[in-house]
């Protein structure tokens, strides 16, 4: 279960950085709520996955999905860049997070 | 050292804090000053990203905040030190740097006043 909240942690931060866009192109309070709720949620799931992983094995996961999460976001929402070096990064880090994932 | 840069180093010490407390924080005050050490590095690293490249600043900010949490966690809350473990969050953040300094930051640089 640890794995899993990690994973899902991660996937509220992709939302709550996401959203810091949004607060900073719309300054209004749904933005604000909607980006407490994120990062709420990012940061119980991460603390739960905590209980039981190392604290650095969980933190690196938990920006590692973030980051590649929004990126990869980017590229299938907003059309952002598919530069194969983006692409080998993304790779990179799903690659060590799977590999944290079988040494545990 | 910039003082811009000196505030994304300061950030990244919060952010060590806040993940320590989400752990170890078992009282009212541990988990106030979690919270306090996460408004913190937040509002750091947005001040410091008005001023900066915000790729690079983050980038910057998530090696220190790893690197700081995997060295903690080691030294004072005895998590055994495995070899494999550590190349692999090192590689890991390999990949969050490089993918935050290829990817340009939508023309914002310097914007905001």
């Amino acid at each position: 279960m640890a794995w899993v909240s990690l994973f899902i942690a991660g996937i509220f931060e992709m939302f709550g950085v996401a959203l810091i866009n949004k607060l900073n192109r719309d300054r209004n309070w749904q933005s604000f709520l909607l980006l407490i709720l994120g990062f709420g949620g990012s940061f119980l799931f991460l603390a739960y996955a905590m209980k039981t992983l190392p604290m650095g094995t969980a933190y690196a996961i938990w920006t590692g999905i973030g980051a590649s999460g929004g990126a990869i976001l980017g590229i299938l929402l907003y059309g952002e860049s598919r530069d194969w070096k983006r692409i080998f990064f993304i790779a990179m880090i799903l690659g060590a997070a799977i590999g944290l994932k079988l040494i545990d | 050292m910039n003082r811009n840069w000196m505030i994304v180093f300061i950030a990244s010490i919060f952010e060590v804090f806040w993940v320590i407390g989400l752990k170890h924080a078992d009282g009212f005050w541990t988990w106030a000053g979690t919270g306090i050490s996460m408004i913190m590095s937040f509002y750091l690293l947005i001040v410091a990203g008005r001023k900066l490249p915000v790729g690079t600043v983050y980038a910057v900010f998530v090696g220190l905040g790893t690197a700081g949490t995997v060295t903690t966690d080691m030294i004072w809350f005895g998590e055994s030190f495995k070899l494999a473990a550590i190349l692999l969050i090192l590689l890991l953040l390999i990949g969050v740097i490089g993918l935050k300094l290829v990817t340009k930051d939508d023309g914002q640089e310097g914007a905001e006043s």
